[in-house]
């Protein structure tokens, strides 16, 4: 494909000398209403254009086409010719439409027959045109731009579409020569200009004008390659114009087979496309290989209109496709999209990708407690919409929307469970208001007043002892106690709002009211509760976000492994360790587990934290000063089943959880 | 990309090679072993494609017809005969035909040709095929290029030096030329022995058949995938671009949009997007696609129990009927859905948009696309009962905007009639009459088509005088007062011809409740 082929410039040089006035002897019946009264009146006398009219009517029929099919890098400048050239528009888009043309068509008017045919000529039109076409169009100097040194390989090329009265072939032949010549000159020209590009090839369309007869045509509308009929058919035919390539499977397939010499002209003007009941909805995706632009032959006719109109009303139609067999299949859907109407070509051949393995079957398919409806309402809370406008950022620079949108997709998806087992805070209704709103760029006043209201209300709710949607997969017995479970949730809530305090100061306020408001047990009780063992998805919930903080931070802890290595002032560096809020993760939420001599093979991955290096350090020293615990002597992978005895009473009772409505 | 295995099985794939040890090869041999090499790792790797095996001597016959069951390709390789001489062009027809038969002329296909560049001789040879090329109808015409994208790759079981020192390279470059350049010849690196077919085929194999994987991403949301089929290089224009694009190892979703907005849009290609699972070293260690083999059996059993990213946004995308929009490359997006092969059967699929800043229209430009939250309003609704799709374009086209066409005589009898009926309906059709008036006056005048506004305007006299007597009064006075300016604007002179000029209702002493009612 190439953009800047023949087709990217027309030029429409049209004669508009004395004798274009003339009559083309072809008379239009105007007054047929009269005919149904019987008051015996004579119908007025029919007219007949002049070759004018019917020059100007063509071209104006193929710019309408033209416009329908191509509205953009087609563009047409349209030039009449008399004792002078008349320049009626320009390359710019804006001057690409109907209306303009007609308007400055009508400023010109009809050619005075009374004018001296010695004065005019075609001449000035087609020197006009092979200048106009020198002219740079705004798609070319995008190009040209945007290629920087590659500019050279931007095309100029076009098409002069001259309708006049040749006196002959010689006359013929004149004009040809004339066109050459003017563009060997201006190429010469150009070559020295910035604005100017020489023209590498140039087809010229002389369309010969005269009256003839009483009923025979006057001027033919030349074909553009690219147009190609479709047609439509139930009870009446539609007759459409499109690219041709919306039939390139057809032209291809051995129905035809024309094959690789289709540009000859052989190709087949009209394929008959059948209207099949739409029973099409604008809900499915149908796999669509090209969506071309359509244009009514006869754009006015009852037919056409009819079906125009269902179509930008919203409506589909499915068409098909008779093969050579006998057999139909649906290969194409009429649809309109924001009032223009495209030929959709839809793929009927076998698929490639027919029988593939289920989704359920692969990675992850076993997998039962996704957050479905969680994440229907984040992708609906990240659907795009258009801005039209452009916006600018602070520092004066032009925001791209599309970059907005990943960045709020990088925000929402900081803390982001993928599983309803792995989360207890987005299993809560109460949480809501500020996971809601947390993840916001910026908060207003009222959304941190929500969150600390949500903060209090948990703490609330805590005082109450209300139960926790705290998940028991994968843990024996009724799970933790109620403290302990709020415990999680509040580790949980911490880590999402972590994950968004950079985001502005007030929501450093927020995490602020959450770590004075969340539960702090006495030292005592603390230290009893690390070493209970620790929820396995609690570890994952925190590890998502220890991820992204970890590359946040990874200067931070960085510098302060360089400290600990070299410092030996262990108590004071752990306590500025806790403090920073940059720090992988706080000690005191650190299980127990994790301190003995084998730390988990995930530790082994990354860096050494400075928390397992300092615990290990003490661990060493410890264990030289007491003997060790039966029960960690007895352990299978340092864990050690505490409680035994209840078993037997409890069995594998599961708890409610809140979950189970979820799913 | 389907394959079809073209295996040539004339009597020259018999000829022996130079011994190695104490077993004693044939060429045919050797291309047995290349293609079993290429056909386990395709039931490794590449287990999706679709593959066909042909093989030919004068005649020609598919053995094996589209299959994945590639213990059925590797049993029809020791099966095979020895037949007479080598006669490409009809076993090239055969393959255009196996082909369209099963995929129609739109999907592109790889065909490796497995020869030992013996091109035949005499009648059917591919020296005649060449020689005779430029003689072709409609009806012989030479099956290349195929009729379908297509890559053909040509695996020599013969060394650069032998196919040189006669011409049988120069006329397989002139077969890829002749299918415009799409294709490859192989040849064997120095003496013919297994090892060296197996480098041979290893460079297929890479150009051709390694899988693509990607990293699927939204925000901090990640999971690591193939893509199927490998997405192919695309070139936008060959004249200002052309440096084919590829698309990004970083699949990123860059936003969502309603199905019925994106209204089954064009697309270059689809693909399925399947979940992966890594090991450490980056390679795959299953793809969850169950295999009679007990070890990855259980390697997929323990991946398929790790909550996957492709899971969950393939669950959500089916549900809530929505697509997420993918980026690419730089200007080059895609889309994200849930297919459904059958009821229980659904999957994750990638199509690929034309590159550019636009692939389509009624989405406007992809970069202006942004997030809700930073538009005034939710442009959805609060109820999720709007939308801001389809962009309207600047210009509307011609069918929605009540042009004027005269070029067939009924389509100027058409507006004639609208003007008269209308007239005829004075004073309760004013509005329309005039509307109607001037749109026909605006056509007359742009296509100078004054003779016209004469005519109508003697018509309109003629109505004057044909108005009953019940007639209002104002009839007759807004059917002179048309007919009057109609003659002055046929006149052409610019003070009554001005195209942006209407002709305005008469005001009379009637006309004021009139036109009022319209």
């Amino acid at each position: 494909m190439k953009i800047f082929s023949e087709s990217h410039k027309t030029v429409f040089v049209v004669d508009h000398c004395p004798y274009m006035a003339e009559s083309c002897r072809q008379h239009v019946e105007f007054d047929m209403l009269v005919k149904n009264r019987t008051q015996g009146i004579i119908p007025l006398a029919p007219i007949s254009k002049s070759l004018w009219t019917c020059s100007v009517e063509s071209s104006m029929e193929y710019c309408r086409i033209m416009y329908d099919i191509f509205p953009f890098k087609k563009l047409v400048n349209f030039i009449v010719s008399d004792s002078g050239a008349h320049v009626l528009n320009s390359w710019t888009q804006e001057d690409q439409n109907l209306q303009e043309l007609m308007a400055a068509l009508a400023a010109v008017g009809p050619p005075n027959p009374r004018a001296d045919p010695e004065c005019c000529s075609i001449l000035h039109g087609l020197v006009a045109a092979v200048e106009t076409l020198c002219k740079i169009t705004e798609y070319q100097h995008e190009a040209r731009t945007l290629l920087m040194e590659n500019a050279e390989r931007v095309g100029n090329r076009g098409r002069i579409i001259c309708i006049t009265n040749a006196k002959s072939d010689s006359h013929v032949r004149m004009l040809e020569d004339c066109v050459q010549e003017t563009i060997h000159e201006h190429n010469k020209l150009a070559a020295n200009s910035d604005h100017l590009m020489q023209i590498q090839k140039c087809e010229l369309v002389l369309i010969h004008t005269y009256a003839v007869g009483e009923d025979s045509l006057v001027s033919d509308r030349p074909k553009k390659e690219e147009e190609q009929h479709a047609n439509t058919s139930a009870n009446y035919d539609v007759e459409l114009l499109h690219h041709k390539d919306a039939h390139v499977d057809f032209l291809k397939s051995g129905d035809t087979h024309i094959g690789g010499s289709s540009r000859e002209g052989s190709f087949k003007e009209t394929i008959t496309l059948k209207w099949c009941t739409p029973r099409t909805n604008n809900i499915e995706l149908h796999y669509c290989t090209g969506a071309y632009r359509i244009s009514p032959v006869d754009v006015n006719s009852r037919p056409s209109s009819c079906l125009t109109n269902f179509l930008l009303n919203g409506r589909s139609v499915l068409l098909e496709q008779p093969r050579k067999s006998g057999s139909k299949v649906i290969s194409h859907m009429l649809s309109s999209h924001g009032g223009e109407i495209f030929l959709h070509v839809l793929s009927s051949s076998r698929s490639i990708l027919e029988d593939p393995p289920s989704i359920s079957e692969g990675c992850g398919g076993r997998v039962t407690d996704y957050r479905i409806t969680d994440f229907g309402e984040f992708m609906r809370e990240n659907r795009l919409t258009p801005f039209l406008d452009p916006r600018y950022k602070i520092d004066g620079s032009l925001e791209i929307p599309l970059e907005r949108a990943k960045d709020q997709l990088e925000k929402h998806t900081r803390y982001w469970p993928m599983i309803i087992s792995q989360t207890t805070i987005f299993n809560m209704q109460a949480v809501v208001p500020l996971a809601s709103v947390i993840v916001k760029e910026s908060l207003t006043e009222e959304d941190v007043l929500n969150c600390q209201k949500t903060i209090y209300n948990l703490v609330d709710m805590e005082r109450k002892n209300d139960p926790l949607p705290i998940s028991t997969v994968g843990t024996r017995g009724k799970g933790p106690k109620r403290d302990e479970q709020y415990r999680i949730m509040w580790n949980e809530l911490e880590t999402l709002v972590r994950a968004h305090i950079n985001n502005s100061e007030k929501h450093q306020r927020v995490l602020e009211c959450l770590m004075a408001c969340r539960s702090k047990p006495p030292e005592e009780e603390e230290r009893k509760k690390r070493g209970r063992k620790r929820e396995d998805k609690e570890d994952k919930s925190e590890k998502a976000v220890k991820d992204y903080e970890q590359e946040k931070s990874w200067q931070d802890s960085e510098r302060l492994k360089g400290i600990l290595e070299r410092g030996k002032e262990e108590l004071a560096e752990a306590e500025i360790i806790k403090d920073s809020p940059d720090s992988p993760e706080p000690p005191n939420k650190k299980p127990l587990v994790e301190m003995d001599e084998t730390p988990p093979i995930e530790k082994s991955k990354g860096p050494v934290s400075l928390l397992s290096l300092w615990s290990n350090r003490i661990n060493t020293a410890n264990s030289r000063k007491h003997q060790e615990f039966a029960g960690r002597l007895n352990s299978v992978n340092n864990r050690a089943e505490l409680y035994q005895h209840l078993k037997e009473e409890n069995g594998m009772e599961t708890t409610e959880n809140g979950k189970a409505s979820r799913q | 990309m389907p394959t079809v295995v073209v295996m040539d099985v004339s009597l020259s794939m018999t000829r022996p090679v130079s011994i190695e040890g104490s077993e004693e090869y044939q060429r045919k041999h050797l291309a047995a072993h290349g293609l079993t090499m290429l056909f386990e790792h395709m039931a490794t790797n590449y287990k999706l494609e679709f593959t066909a095996l042909v093989v030919f001597s004068s005649l020609w016959e598919l053995m094996v017809p589209f299959t994945r069951d590639y213990n059925t390709l590797q049993e029809a390789l020791s099966n095979m005969d020895d037949y007479d001489k080598t006669c490409l062009e009809s076993a090239l027809v055969g393959v255009c035909n196996i082909v369209q038969q099963e995929w129609g002329g739109a999907i592109p296909c790889q065909v490796v040709l497995v020869t030992d560049g013996c091109l035949g001789i005499g009648r059917g040879s591919l020296r005649h095929s060449l020689a005779t090329h430029s003689q072709r109808g409609e009806s012989n015409r030479f099956p290349l290029p195929f009729p379908f994208p297509s890559k053909l790759y040509i695996m020599c079981m013969a060394n650069l030096e032998e196919l040189q020192s006669t011409d049988s390279l120069d006329c397989l470059e002139r077969l890829i030329d002749l299918n415009n350049g799409e294709g490859q010849i192989f040849t064997i690196d120095g003496p013919l022995c297994l090892k060296n077919v197996q480098s041979m085929f290893g460079k297929l194999i890479d150009l051709a058949y390694t899988p693509f994987h990607a990293v699927l991403k939204c925000g901090h949301l990640t999971a690591d995938v193939q893509v199927f089929p490998r997405p192919e290089p695309f070139v936008v224009d060959e004249e200002i671009d052309p440096i084919p694009k590829v698309i990004n190892t970083d699949l990123e979703i860059v936003g969502f949009i309603d199905i019925a907005d994106i209204s089954s849009p064009p697309v270059l290609s689809r693909h399925l997007v399947l979940p992966i699972a890594l090991n450490k070293e980056g390679d795959e260690v299953g793809t969850g696609i169950t295999d009679d083999n007990e070890d990855e059996n259980s390697a997929n059993q323990i991946a398929g129990k790790i909550p996957n990213f492709c899971v969950l946004l393939h669950g959500s995308l089916k549900v809530e009927g929505m697509v997420a929009i993918v980026q690419l490359g730089p200007e080059w997006h895609g889309m994200l859905y849930s297919q459904a092969d059958s009821k229980k059967k659904s999957n994750l699929m990638m199509s690929l948009f034309e590159p550019g800043p636009e692939p389509l229209p009624w989405l406007g430009k992809m970069a202006q696309l942004g997030p809700i939250s930073d538009a005034k309003e939710n442009p959805y609704g609060e109820d999720d009962n709007k939308s801001p799709f389809p962009l309207q374009p600047k210009n509307k086209r011609s069918y929605a905007q009540n042009v004027t066409v005269w070029i067939k005589p009924s389509g100027l009898q058409t507006d004639v009639q609208k003007i008269l009926r209308n007239a005829r309906k004075l004073p309760e059709k004013t509005q329309t009459f005039y509307k109607e008036l001037n749109r026909l006056r605006k056509a007359a005048l742009a296509f100078g088509f004054l003779d016209l506004l004469k005519g109508v305007a003697d018509m309109l006299e003629r109505e004057c005088t044909l108005l009953p007597d019940t007639a209002h009064p104002d009839a007759a006075f807004q059917l002179t007062h048309a007919a009057q300016q109609l003659k002055l604007a046929s006149t052409g002179t610019s003070e009554y011809a001005g195209y942006e000029h209407n002709i305005t209702p008469l005001h009379t002493d009637f006309s004021g409740s009139s036109t009022e009612r319209m």
